[in-house]
C-alpha cells in the first residue's frame, strides 16, 4: 500500500487533435497524505476543473497516472465523491430523492428504515432540516451546494474533491458554507482536495496549499504548509500574523507567476511568415501556387493572434 | 410556510392549477374573488378577457351578417342560431336513441307501465299535433289569400305593361316597314333604316327590362314564406315528429320488444316441441325434432340481440376519441423505445433517419390506404374474428362496434403520429445536461439505471411537448381518416352529411367543426397539463 491517499504522478493532459493540439496540464505531480486537506489555487483558465476531472476519473490522463491507495485510478467512482462547482442535483428529485439515489446506489445492502434514517442524518448535518421533499429549484444555491455536499458525503468517499465549491456563491453564504464544511470535516477526518481561487479561502481551509501555474501547459508550483492551528476562527484569523504572512506570501507568489507567465508569452517568438511585399499587379500573373501560400501564412498568424487574446484574460484574476 | 391559513392555501392552490393547466386568462378572476388588488385584477379582466370575448362576439356577428347572404347549392351558409338548433336536434336524436334501447329492453310491469304512460301522452300529443295541423292549414290559406292579395295589383300591371309594350313593338315594325318601302322607292337611304332598327331592338330590350323587373318582384312575394306560416309549420311538424317518436317507442315497448320476441319465439319452440311428441312416423319425427332445434336456436339468438342504435353525433365522437386513443398510445408504445434508442447510439440514429425523413412526409390519405388494404388481410371474416369478438365482449368499448375500419384509422393515427414523438424523444434524450451525466458516472450507474434514473425523468419533458404535437396530429389525421375510409366517428359524420345534402346537413357540418376544434382543445390541454406536471425547470411541477 502506499502512503499516499492521492497521488498524481508525472500527468499530461491534452485536448485535440494533433494538429491543433491544446496541452491543458502539464508534467503534473502531486501526493496527498491520508486525512489532509489539500487546496489547489489557481487563475481562472488554468485547467483547474480539468485537474479535479481528472483526479474523480471523468477525464483521462494523456500520459501518466493517477493513484488512489496506491491502485490506479482507471474511472470516476463512488470513493472519490466530487462536489461539482454547479452543484449537478437532478431538479426532478427533491432534497431525500437527490441522496437517496447516492445512498441506494452505493449501499444497495442497506435496510429501508435504516436508509431512511441514514438519509436524514446527512440532510441534519448539512442543515437542510425541513426542506427534505423541496425540489433543487425551491432551493436557493446557498441550499443547493449543502444538498450537494450531503450528497457526495453520504457516498462515504475516501477522498473528497471540491471542485471550486463555493465560487457560485455570495459572500455571506460563502463564509457560511466554509465553516459548515471545516466543522463536517473537522467531526469526521478524511482526505479532501479543494480547488479554490481565493487565497484567503485557502489559508483559512486547508493544511496545504498548492499553486496551479496559469495555463496552457499548467503545473503544480510551489507548496505552502498552513501551520494555523485549529479550530481557526476567521474573526480572529484578520489580526494573526502568521496568517496574515502566509496569505501574503501565497498571494504574492500567485502575482509573480502570473507575471512570469505573461511575460513568457510575451518574449515568445512569433514565427512570422516570410513575406515579401505583395506586389498587386504582377499577384495576377503570379502562379496559383504562390497564392495559396500567401493565404496559408495568413491562416498562421490568426491562430496566434487568439491565443494571445485567450493568454489575456487570464489577467483579470 | 406554516403561517398560510387555509383560505390562503385553497388559493394559491387554485392558482397554481390554473397556471399549470394554462388557464392563464382566469388567474385574475381567481385573484379578484379572493379580494387581492382589485383594480388590478379588473385592468387585466378587461384587457384579456372582455375585448377577446367583445372580439369573438363581433366575429359572430360578421358571421351572422355575412352568412345568410352567400348562396350554396345546398343553401344559405347557415347562422350561428341554425348551428345551435342543428346542435339541439342532433342532441335530442341521442336522447330518443337512448329511450327506445331502454324501450326495447324492458320487461314484465315496466313495460306495461311505460306503455300506458306513453299512450297516454301519445293520445295528447296527436290531440295536439291535430290542432296545430289544422291551425298550419289555416295559417298558410291565410298568408296564401294575403300573398294573392299583394300579387294581383303586381300581376295587372304586368298584364298591362305587356300589353302596352306589345303595342309600342308593333306600332315600331309598321314604322320598320314604311321606312324599308322608301329605301326601296329610294326617298330614304338605307342607313336611316338601320339606325332605325338599332333604336327599335335597344327599346326593346329596355321594354324587356322593365318587364323582367315586375317579374321578379312577383316572384319574390311569392317565394317570400311568411314568418308565421314558417313557425306554424316547425311547431306542427316538431310535434308532428314527436308523435312518430311515441309511436316507434310504443312498437319497441310492444311487438318489437326483445322480452315479447323471446316469449314469441319460446311458444314456438313449445309448439314444435308438441309437434314432436305427437309425431308417430320416423320421418315425422326427425323433421319435427328438427323444428325444435332450430326454434330453440332463434329464441337463443333473440335473446341476446341488441337495439340496433342509430349512430348519434355523441356516439360518433366517443368512437373518434377511442379511435385516436388507441392510435396515439400505438404511436407512443413505438416512439418513445425508439426514441430513447436514437438518442443513446448514433449508429440506431443515422440507421433511422432515412427512414424517418422519408416517410414523415407521406400524406396520411397514403397511409390508410395502405393500411386498409394490410389491415384488411388479417381479417379476411371481421364478424367472428376472437379479435373483434373480444373488443365486443368488453363492458363499454362493445358498444363502439370496433370493426376493421376503426383498426385502420387508428393504424393511419399512429403513422402520422408517431414522428414528432419520435424525434422530440431522441433529441430529450440526447441533450441531457453533462452535469447529469456526471452524476451518473460518479455513482457507475450501470445502463439500465442510468436510463431510468437520469436519462428518463431528464428528457421527460421534451418526451411529452413530442407527444402533445402527436396528439394534435392525430386527431387531425383521424377526421380524414375516418371521412375517407367511412369508419364511424366525426369524420364520418361530416362526410354523411355532406353526401346527404339535405336541408340540415351544412349546419350538421359546421357543428362538427366547432365539435372537432373544442375536443382537440381540450386533447391538448390535457397533454399540457401533463407536459407541466413533469417539467422541473419552470418550478410549477407539483399541482
Amino acid at each position: 500500500m502506499s502512503e499516499f491517499a492521492m497521488e498524481i504522478d508525472n500527468v499530461d493532459v491534452g485536448f485535440g487533435p494533433p494538429s491543433q493540439r491544446v496541452e491543458v496540464l502539464d508534467s503534473i505531480n502531486l501526493q496527498v497524505k491520508p486525512n489532509e486537506f489539500v487546496a489547489i489555487i489557481g487563475f481562472s483558465g488554468s485547467g483547474k476543473s480539468t485537474l479535479m476531472n481528472l483526479l474523480a476519473g471523468i477525464q483521462p490522463a494523456s500520459k501518466g497516472t493517477v493513484y488512489m491507495n496506491g491502485e490506479v485510478v482507471t474511472g470516476p467512482g463512488p470513493q472519490r465523491g466530487i462536489l461539482f462547482q454547479n452543484y449537478s442535483l437532478l431538479p426532478w428529485l427533491s432534497v431525500y430523492g437527490n441522496i437517496e439515489l447516492a445512498v441506494k446506489t452505493v449501499f444497495p445492502e442497506m435496510s429501508a428504515s435504516e436508509r431512511k434514517d441514514y438519509i436524514q442524518d446527512y440532510i441534519d448535518m448539512v442543515s437542510l432540516t425541513g426542506s427534505e421533499w423541496k425540489k433543487p429549484s425551491e432551493l436557493s444555491g446557498g441550499m443547493r451546494q449543502r444538498l450537494s455536499l450531503a450528497r457526495t458525503l453520504s457516498m462515504k468517499p475516501d477522498v473528497l474533491l471540491l471542485d471550486e465549491p463555493l465560487s457560485a456563491l455570495d459572500a455571506l453564504t460563502r463564509a457560511n458554507l466554509q465553516d459548515e464544511i471545516i466543522r463536517i470535516w473537522e467531526e469526521d477526518r478524511r482526505t479532501v482536495i479543494m480547488i479554490t481561487n481565493d487565497v484567503d479561502e485557502a489559508v483559512l481551509m486547508a493544511d496545504r496549499i498548492v499553486a496551479l501555474t496559469p495555463g496552457p501547459k499548467a503545473t503544480l508550483g510551489k507548496s505552502f504548509d498552513v501551520e494555523l492551528e485549529r479550530p481557526r476562527d476567521r474573526t480572529t484569523l484578520n489580526f494573526n500574523h502568521e496568517f496574515i504572512q502566509l496569505r501574503n506570501t501565497v498571494t504574492k507568489y500567485m502575482v509573480r507567476i502570473n507575471e512570469e507567465a505573461k511575460a513568457l508569452r510575451k518574449n515568445a517568438n512569433l514565427p512570422l511568415p516570410d513575406l515579401m511585399p505583395i506586389d498587386f499587379l504582377s499577384v495576377g500573373n503570379q502562379p496559383r501556387k504562390v497564392r495559396v501560400e500567401l493565404e496559408a501564412s495568413n491562416e498562421s498568424t490568426a491562430t496566434e493572434d487568439k491565443r494571445e487574446l485567450v493568454g489575456a484574460g487570464v489577467e483579470n484574476d | 410556510m406554516s403561517d398560510q391559513t387555509p383560505l390562503e392555501k385553497f388559493k394559491y392552490g387554485l392558482l397554481k392549477t390554473i397556471d399549470v393547466s394554462g388557464f392563464k386568462v382566469f388567474d385574475p378572476v381567481a385573484r379578484l374573488v379572493f379580494g387581492e388588488e382589485p383594480a388590478k385584477q379588473v385592468g387585466e379582466i378587461t384587457r384579456y378577457m372582455i375585448v377577446p370575448i367583445i372580439f369573438v362576439c363581433f366575429c359572430m356577428a360578421a358571421w351572422n351578417f355575412i352568412a345568410p347572404r352567400h348562396k350554396t347549392k345546398s343553401g344559405e351558409v347557415p347562422t350561428p342560431k341554425q348551428v345551435w338548433s342543428a346542435l339541439v336536434t342532433n342532441h335530442t336524436l341521442h336522447l330518443r336513441e337512448n329511450e327506445k334501447q331502454s324501450d326495447f329492453q324492458l320487461i314484465g310491469k315496466q313495460r306495461e307501465d311505460t306503455i300506458a304512460e306513453i299512450e297516454k301522452t301519445l293520445a295528447e300529443k296527436e290531440k295536439e299535433s291535430e290542432e296545430l295541423k289544422s291551425k298550419l292549414v289555416e295559417v298558410e290559406a291565410e298568408c296564401k289569400s294575403e300573398q294573392e292579395g299583394q300579387l294581383e295589383p303586381l300581376n295587372k300591371a304586368l298584364g298591362e305593361l305587356k300589353a302596352e309594350n306589345k303595342k309600342l313593338r308593333d306600332e315600331r315594325t309598321a314604322e320598320a316597314t314604311k321606312v324599308s318601302q322608301s329605301v326601296i322607292a329610294k326617298s330614304a337611304q338605307s342607313d336611316e333604316l338601320l339606325e332605325y332598327l338599332r333604336e327599335d331592338s335597344k327599346m326593346t330590350s329596355a321594354a324587356k327590362d322593365n318587364e323582367k323587373e315586375l317579374k321578379d318582384d312577383i316572384k319574390l312575394v311569392r317565394d317570400d314564406k311568411p314568418k308565421k306560416q314558417q313557425e306554424a309549420r316547425l311547431g306542427s311538424s316538431k310535434v308532428a315528429n314527436e308523435v312518430q317518436h311515441l309511436k316507434k317507442r310504443l312498437d319497441y315497448l310492444g311487438t318489437g320488444n326483445r322480452s315479447v320476441k323471446v316469449a314469441q319465439a319460446e311458444e314456438a319452440a313449445a309448439a314444435a316441441l308438441a309437434k314432436l311428441e305427437k309425431a308417430d312416423t320416423a320421418p315425422a319425427t326427425l323433421t319435427a325434432a328438427k323444428a325444435v332445434v332450430k326454434s330453440e336456436e332463434r329464441a337463443s339468438k333473440i335473446a341476446e340481440q341488441e337495439y340496433p342504435r342509430a349512430a348519434t353525433i355523441w356516439f360518433q365522437v366517443w368512437r373518434s376519441l377511442f379511435t385516436v386513443f388507441i392510435g396515439f398510445i400505438m404511436a407512443a408504445v413505438v416512439a418513445i423505445p425508439v426514441g430513447i434508442m436514437c438518442g443513446l447510439n448514433r449508429i440506431a440514429m443515422a440507421c433511422l433517419t432515412p427512414i424517418i425523413s422519408v416517410f414523415k412526409p407521406v400524406s396520411p390519405v397514403v397511409w390508410l390506404l395502405i393500411f386498409q388494404i394490410v389491415v384488411g388481410a388479417f381479417f379476411p371474416d371481421p364478424e367472428s374474428h376472437p379479435f373483434f369478438r373480444f373488443f365486443a365482449s368488453l363492458p363499454w368499448i362493445g358498444t363502439l362496434k370496433v370493426n376493421p375500419a376503426m383498426i385502420y384509422s387508428a393504424c393511419t393515427v399512429a403513422m402520422c403520429a408517431v414522428w414528432p414523438a419520435l424525434v422530440n424523444t431522441a433529441l430529450g434524450v440526447s441533450s441531457v445536461d453533462a452535469d447529469h451525466l456526471n452524476v451518473a458516472k460518479v455513482l457507475k450507474l450501470g445502463l439500465w439505471q442510468r436510463l431510468t434514473k437520469i436519462i428518463i425523468p431528464s428528457s421527460l419533458p421534451l418526451v411529452f411537448a413530442g407527444l402533445r404535437i402527436s396528439l394534435g396530429v392525430g386527431w387531425m389525421v383521424l377526421i380524414a381518416a375516418e371521412a375517407l375510409s367511412s369508419s364511424d366517428g366525426l369524420g364520418k359524420f361530416v362526410w354523411d352529411e355532406y353526401q346527404n345534402g339535405s336541408s340540415h346537413s351544412f349546419a350538421n357540418i359546421l357543428l362538427a367543426c366547432f365539435v372537432i376544434g373544442i375536443i382537440g382543445f381540450f386533447l391538448d390541454r390535457m397533454m399540457i397539463v401533463l407536459q407541466r406536471s413533469v417539467s422541473f425547470d419552470d418550478g410549477a411541477a407539483v399541482v
